[in-house]
């Protein structure tokens, strides 16, 4: 069943028409890559099923609901987890703190008041909890990544949405990122939905792979699939 | 800070400054009385400016709500002044409430405009509806206690002031005061994490308003006096300058600010009105130059020591 689903979502900005009628499905329990050359789009889907911004026709439909154009805290409720491409940490609040931010709006969470002990759950998770004290604006990117993840978590997400999260690994890292993630799904019933310009780790996580192309809704199918097809190849390369 | 550690540091602090009756004269207590006012109002437009990033300039203009409505309830109505604050704060509250929703989806600079036409506005109406305000020449109004000695309202004082910080300190520390300082740090981020930023930025507002009117209405049965002076921009950039100078976004910071600059502003009163606009330039280059303001400083110098929570608010996002 699909969990979550786009139908015919537009959105322009000014003259540019960033998205254009593209409609998608992401099944429960499946990892689902969205893939495209810069420009494509991707971060502006993600921004319209979280509700950061309104699309200007279609709509967003999670676990059978329509949720097209409810604020973001109302979607993060809904059980809609997202981290941001370019990381926005809570800079004057410790780890722990912007961790803690998550647990306690999360109308799931399983603190009884002790946001504390579940936050520095979220930060061993991700394992970062040697920074629980320290500021996040002090964190490197791939610190800064790793809360932003535990963070997402912290809000007891029936999906999580990564939007980039590879940056700066190294591809031993990244290998070990992708089992990280698979893991994640797999021991917290999550389904993850996952922007990736690294395409093998999209390729090795991946169940299904969406491609978008300016704006447009080029191709979906399995990694395999969409390596092989004529129209990807053309859309990276043809640029 | 843990709570244990709040409540021991301010009651030894209120301990001490209560043993002040005992060895200053009247001129010095009132300064102390003052300060107290500026306390409580530079501590809870902090929680505006510091905590929620919204720079408003009416904070002056609440107090001067919860002035007049005491004032005016008690010359016209026979009202008991405490009973005059206690509507007083209630009437500074609801405005809050008001202006706060109407500033929801303001960011930044336009919601300073706003509350900088609200605060004209109601000195206009202040000025001009003579029969019920005194306009300039000033409301006379009753006191809050049968006697007048300095030392019942340094008392007075300075039991609201631990009520006004106890207050802050709940709010801030709590879980709210968690979300408080994620919609400063990064307003869409916190969203994105189920915050409710309206009800965060209406909550700051009505919170900080209600203070505000509290400080406001005391101090105007203090003086005995009520004029525009109370919601003027002049006291609305002092107490911006102390916030700042202080250090915004540290709970401490706009206590510290309250009462240098209240002290320092008695030995150059001398030198005419100009203190207020020496202020604002002081002010300017510690926002700056320190952005944390003195506790900011006071940290750095002191490694370990806490380190003040935020920075300055960020303007202009929406
Ligand atoms: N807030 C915005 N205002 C104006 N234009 C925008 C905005 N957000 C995105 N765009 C434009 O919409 C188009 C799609 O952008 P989007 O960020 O969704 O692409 P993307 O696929 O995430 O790209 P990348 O791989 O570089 O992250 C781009 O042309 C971009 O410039
Ligand atoms: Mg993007």
């Amino acid at each position: 069943m699909a969990l979550l689903e786009g139908l015919r979502l537009s959105k322009r900005f000014g003259g540019v028409t960033a998205l254009s009628e593209v409609s998608f499905t992401v099944e429960e329990g499946t990892i689902v890559g969205l893939i495209g050359p810069n420009g494509a789009g991707k971060t502006t889907l993600f921004n319209l099923v979280a509700g950061a911004l309104k699309p200007d026709s279609g709509r967003v439909v999670f676990r059978g609901e329509d949720i097209t154009g409810l604020s973001p805290n109302i979607v993060c409720r809904h059980g809609i987890a997202r981290t941001f491409q370019v990381t926005r940490p809570f800079g004057t609040m410790t780890c722990l703190e912007n961790v803690g931010v998550g647990v306690i709006n999360s109308p799931r969470s399983e603190s009884d008041g002790n946001w504390r002990a579940t936050a520095l759950h979220y930060l061993e998770t991700v394992g970062v909890e040697d920074l629980a004290f320290t500021e996040a604006r002090h964190l490197n990117v791939v610190q800064k990544k790793k809360l932003e993840i535990a963070r997402a978590l912290a809000t007891r997400p029936k999906i999580l949405m990564l939007d980039e999260v590879l940056g700066g690994l190294n591809s031993q890292e990244i290998v070990q990122a992708v089992d990280f993630i698979r893991r994640l799904r797999d021991e917290l019933h999550l389904t993850v939905f996952w922007i990736e310009h690294v395409m093998g780790a999209i390729m090795k996580a991946a169940e299904k792979v969406i491609v978008l192309d300016q704006g447009q809704h080029l191709m979906e199918g399995t990694p395999e699939q969409v390596v092989a097809d004529s129209r990807v190849i053309h859309a990276y390369l043809g640029e | 800070m843990t709570d244990i550690r709040f409540y021991l540091i301010l009651f030894a602090a209120a301990g001490l400054f209560s043993l002040l009756p005992l060895g200053l004269g009247d001129y010095h207590l009132h300064v102390m009385i003052v300060s107290l006012y500026y306390l409580m109002m530079a501590s809870s437009w902090n929680l505006l400016a510091g905590y929620t990033g919204q720079v408003s300039f009416a904070h002056a203009a609440f107090a001067g709500i919860g002035a007049y409505t005491s004032g005016i309830l008690a010359v016209k109505f026979g009202v008991n002044p405490w009973a005059g604050v206690i509507i007083g704060t209630a009437a500074a509250s609801l405005l809050g409430l008001g202006v706060g929703v109407l500033c929801l989806r303001m960011g930044g600079i336009y919601l300073s405009l706003t509350t900088l036409g609200f605060s004209e506005i109601l000195r206009i109406v202040i000025t001009n509806e003579y029969d019920i305000t005194r306009g300039t020449m000033g409301l006379q109004v009753p006191g809050l206690v049968e006697e007048y000695s300095k030392a019942a309202y340094f008392y007075i004082m300075l039991g609201a002031a631990m009520i006004t910080l106890i207050v802050l300190y709940k709010l801030i520390y709590s879980n709210k005061g968690l979300c408080f300082r994620a919609v400063q740090n990064d307003e869409r981020a916190a969203a994105s994490l189920g915050v409710d930023v309206v009800k965060v930025r209406v909550l700051a507002f009505t919170v900080s308003s209600a203070l505000a009117g509290l400080a406001g209405g005391l101090y105007g049965h203090y003086l005995h006096l009520i004029t525009p002076e109370i919601p003027s921009l002049d006291q609305q950039f002092l107490v911006l300058s102390m916030t700042v100078i202080g250090g915004m976004g540290s709970f401490l910071g706009p206590v510290i600010g309250a009462f240098s600059l209240e002290i320092l502003s008695e030995y150059i009163r001398a030198y005419g009105e100009y203190h207020v606009l020496v202020f604002g330039l002081i002010a300017l280059v510690v926002a700056r130059f320190a952005p944390n303001g003195l506790m900011g400083l006071a940290a750095s110098r002191l490694p370990g020591g806490p380190a003040p929570a935020v920075t300055v608010p960020s303007t202009g996002k929406s």
